[in-house]
């Protein structure tokens, strides 16, 4: 099984890695001998659902090895951060999950959408209407959310309830500028009893009711991938992201100009790889 | 405008147009009658699929319209005559009222998925379920794509929206067998003897009733009920502006009854104009 254990071995070892390439892929640099790259390496972002665990009943299940390759890159001398767009608890919480999985980890090291969703707000003077899981609510505890002027929609999993789908639509179809925030726009993800509509499907249909564009907060906003560089203080063909996620993890992270890698674990399919093209470096 | 030919047919948008659920848009039934008087076929077309055939007929009986039940064409009759074409056994995301309009489709071990109006189903495990069928192979029918319709208590989303989530969720296209899609307008007209260009369109969606009916070749007017917001206005006043005008050129052309039921459309629906 291709996971982030065997990866961060032959990160650490500097040896080619298996890469799955998007055709699409602007900046060619996943064609540039691995070798040579790996060694100016100096940091690695983690994607963490599907990479390090697998959500599900209760705490969900640590993938085997991950937390081995965690403590193993804190070991070295690569930077470290956690790129997510978990939006099911606040920060707090689900760094508090990882840890009682056995991870190291802690909340300064972990980069979600709703902290940066909170930021835009203040910066535009925005109250939002929330469609988000109720998980998720404490995060926004602090945030004016009367009269609303915006909506913002997460991963609400059973809320997405139509009744909540069209009090949102209302919100969004009564106002003269509509703003639609959007926590990620992942199409699905793997829980332990099998795949789930994410975020992104939600987005689109509410981008189809209103016929507006919804902005996206979260991987693979370039935005969002460059303020977690900003707090690394590293360049982004000095960063190595891995991900369960072709378009969102992957993808994002190489239209920043980082080097991205995709794992086989969590959402991973053998088919879309092969419609999007997968090489193995020699 | 020479080619343009006399009219023969008109479709009539139910909801928004002639009534909003219980109701009847003021005058509407008078215009009817009127409309009847003119030589013209005339059919009603709608996407409404929470209701059956006979449903929609009864209803618009109780509203005092004067019509027969066999000039109802509805997008569920589209969708069931595509499943029977296909073989296809329907997860049918449909209202337990419209279910009667596919009796004698076999549903067990379902290899399709069919999504009509239809909130009740519109929950995150069956929304789940029906992508999971898809992502496996099921083939999508959508009955139509509307964004959103006219209900009491204010507007609604429609099954458009959730048609598209799952096509983007799946990276497929659903079949739309609904407005404004082509195949619905001349599959409407084909018992009337009659070409596009010899029909017109009579509805509240711009995009839906008007563009539709226009893209399939028929001419189309848009009223002021219903769903029409301002910037539908806006968005489609180019789009058929030539064709009120050329409708018009067309009526001194044609026969008096023709103007008269103009004149009347205009007092009566407060058709928008430029």
């Amino acid at each position: 099984m291709f996971s982030i254990n065997t990866l961060t071995s032959h990160v650490l070892c500097h040896m080619p890695l298996y890469i799955t390439r998007m055709r699409t892929n602007h900046f060619g640099m996943a064609d540039s001998g691995w070798p040579g790259c790996a060694k100016s390496l100096k940091g690695v972002i983690l994607d963490l659902c599907g990479v390090l665990y697998d959500s599900g009943e209760g705490d969900g299940v640590a993938i085997p090895g991950s937390i081995e390759a965690v403590k193993k890159l804190k070991e070295s001398d690569l930077q470290l951060r956690f790129c997510t767009n978990e939006t099911q608890a606040t920060r707090e919480k689900f760094v508090a999950k990882l840890r009682r999985l056995g991870f190291d980890i802690s909340v300064s090291e972990v980069f979600p959408p709703a902290p940066a969703a909170i930021a835009v707000l203040k910066e535009r003077g925005l109250r939002p209407h929330l469609l988000v899981h109720d998980g998720l609510l404490p995060e926004f505890d602090g945030v004016d959310k009367t009269n609303p002027n915006c909506v913002i929609v997460g991963d609400a999993a059973e809320n997405f309830s139509y009744q909540n789908l069209n009090e949102a639509f209302r919100v969004l179809i009564g106002l003269e500028k509509p703003v639609l925030f959007s926590l990620g726009q992942g199409r699905y993800y793997k829980e332990t009893d099998g795949l789930k509509l994410d975020v992104g499907v939600y987005m689109k249909a509410l981008e189809y009711a209103c016929d507006l564009k919804a902005e996206v907060i979260g991987k693979p906003s370039p935005t969002f991938f460059r303020s977690v560089l900003n707090d690394m203080g590293l360049k982004p063909h000095e960063v190595l992201m891995i991900g369960d996620d072709l378009l969102n993890d992957v993808g994002g992270a190489q239209h920043c100009g980082m080097k991205g890698v995709q794992v086989r674990t969590g959402k991973y399919r053998n088919c879309i790889s092969a419609e999007l093209g997968s090489f193995e470096a020699s | 405008m020479a080619g343009r030919r006399a009219l023969k047919a008109v479709l009539i948008d139910l909801s928004g147009t002639l009534h909003i659920e219980d109701t009847a848009v003021p005058g509407a039934q008078d215009a009817l009658n009127r409309l009847r008087q003119a030589s013209v076929a005339v059919k009603f077309v709608t996407n409404t699929t929470k209701e059956s055939k006979r449903i929609l007929f009864e209803r618009l009986q109780r509203l005092n319209f004067n019509l027969q039940e066999n000039e109802i064409f509805t997008s569920l009759s589209a969708a069931r005559s595509l499943l029977e074409q296909k073989q296809h056994r329907p997860l049918l995301l449909v209202e337990d009222s419209a279910l009667e309009d596919f009796t004698g489709i076999e549903t067990s071990e379902p290899n399709a998925v069919v999504i009509g109006l239809a909130p009740d189903h519109f929950n995150y495990s069956t929304l789940n379920k029906a992508f999971r069928m898809i992502l496996d192979g099921a083939p999508l029918i959508a009955i139509h794509k509307a964004r959103y319709y006219k209900r009491k208590d204010g507007l609604a989303l429609g099954p458009g929206p959730f048609v598209t989530g799952l096509e983007y969720a799946t990276d497929c296209k659903a079949t739309v067998v609904g407005k404004p899609e082509k195949t619905f307008f001349t599959q409407a007209l084909s018992d009337l003897g009659c070409s596009p260009s010899e029909a017109v369109m009579i509805g509240d969606d711009a995009r839906d009733d008007v563009g539709g009916a226009q893209n399939s070749g028929m001419l189309g007017i848009l009223v002021r009920t219903g769903e029409l917001r301002n910037s539908q206005l806006l968005i489609s006043s180019s789009a058929f502006s030539s064709t009120v005008v050329s409708l018009l050129e067309a009526t001194f052309l044609a026969t008096s009854s023709i103007i008269i039921f103009f004149s009347l459309l205009l007092t009566i629906f407060s058709p928008v104009m430029f």
